[in-house]
């Protein structure tokens, strides 16, 4: 996908819908006002999505990708710092894959 | 840019001025930047890993730039050209800007149309977190969320570049989990958003249409079905 025309329209339609939603409080409030309901929406989505990306990596079953979560979540209770944390992350993942070929 | 909306505010003007944007961007470059060189190398990483040429990395990052957005539209990259699920991928993610920009709204509508747009092109999660405390000390150029936005910017595109460069000296990313960054960094971002019992009903939501979806569609579609999940039960919870 990245190497045809392909890429550049949905570059382009992804800065779209980016400036749209920047753009689009401001115009909102012209007209509407953001009730605490619209408000409760909208601040639930971001930790959904972050949610959504990981359940299909941690239900696969896969050792390596448990692993990985697991030194994330340690990393993150014993240092706090998102940059170790990432660290660790990859750092279970790669020595598991190395220790278990295949999986 | 014509006055837009019939409850426009119209009171007095507020500055703009080049000492405000100097401000903003010297409080967001010591604040801010450290956080969004790192967040922009992984970035360039991952789009190396799908494929992208640093160029292309690098436009995506001018263009779109929001750092979670495009990382979960890149997760949803396919090799099948599947466009409609990245765009609502970045309209989900990003949906939340809605709400900052109607926060910052006293301020941002008493600036000129020009100022005002230009601005919220370069706002920025930390960079609207940043301004909202100055107005509410008192402080009121402008200039200065437009400073503190370009200060997020800069690193942002430029570490996409670096990242990119690095990832090629990488003979094969997976042997040293690098594939598994973007998994890493969403779970981290969840933990850090995490608030208490009230996300619980909207993260099970999230995660059950994430699985649903990822057996049902291809691409990024579960992303989408995750966040939109998650908004719903978020608000039928409220004031549960």
């Amino acid at each position: 996908m990245a190497a045809d025309n392909t890429f550049y329209i949905a570059v382009a339609g992804m800065a779209v819908a980016s400036y749209a939603c920047r753009i689009g409080g401001h115009l909102l409030m012209g007209y509407i006002r953001i009730t605490p309901r619209v408000e409760a929406a909208l601040r639930s989505i971001p930790l959904a999505v972050m949610v959504g990306i990981v359940t299909p990596a941690a239900t696969a079953g896969k050792l390596p990708e448990i692993a990985g979560l697991a030194a994330v979540a340690l990393a993150m209770k014993l240092t706090g710092k998102d940059v170790v944390a990432v660290i660790a992350g990859s750092a279970a993942v790669a020595v598991v894959r190395w220790l278990l070929p295949g999986t | 840019m014509q006055e837009i909306g019939p409850s426009r505010v119209e009171e007095a003007r507020v500055p703009f001025t080049m000492e405000g944007v100097r401000r903003g961007f010297v409080a967001a470059a010591k604040i801010l930047s450290p956080g969004v060189t790192f967040y922009a190398l992984v970035f360039g990483v991952v789009a190396s890993e799908k494929g992208l040429s640093a160029i292309q990395a690098m436009l995506m990052s001018a263009v779109v730039y929001s750092g979670s957005a495009q990382m979960a539209a890149l997760q949803g990259w396919t090799d099948s050209a599947v466009i409609t699920p990245l765009i609502f991928t970045i309209l989900v993610m990003n949906a939340r800007y809605v709400l900052y920009g109607a926060a910052i709204y006293p301020w941002l509508s008493r600036t000129t149309p020009r100022q005002a747009y230009s601005t919220l092109f370069f706002l920025g999660d930390g960079s609207w977190a940043m301004a909202m405390r100055e107005y509410d000390a008192g402080y009121r150029d402008a200039g200065y969320v437009f400073g503190s936005g370009i200060a997020m910017f800069i690193p942002w595109v430029g570490g996409t570049l670096v990242g990119h460069v690095l990832a090629r000296e990488v003979p094969n990313p997976a042997a040293f989990g690098l594939d598994f960054v973007l998994v890493s960094f969403s779970a981290i971002a969840a933990m850090q958003m995490w608030r208490g019992k009230s996300d619980l009903w909207p993260a099970a939501a999230a995660a059950l249409a994430a699985l649903l979806f990822y057996r049902l569609l291809p691409g990024g579609w579960y992303i989408v079905a995750a966040g939109l999940a998650g908004g719903a039960m978020g608000a039928w919870r409220h004031g549960k």
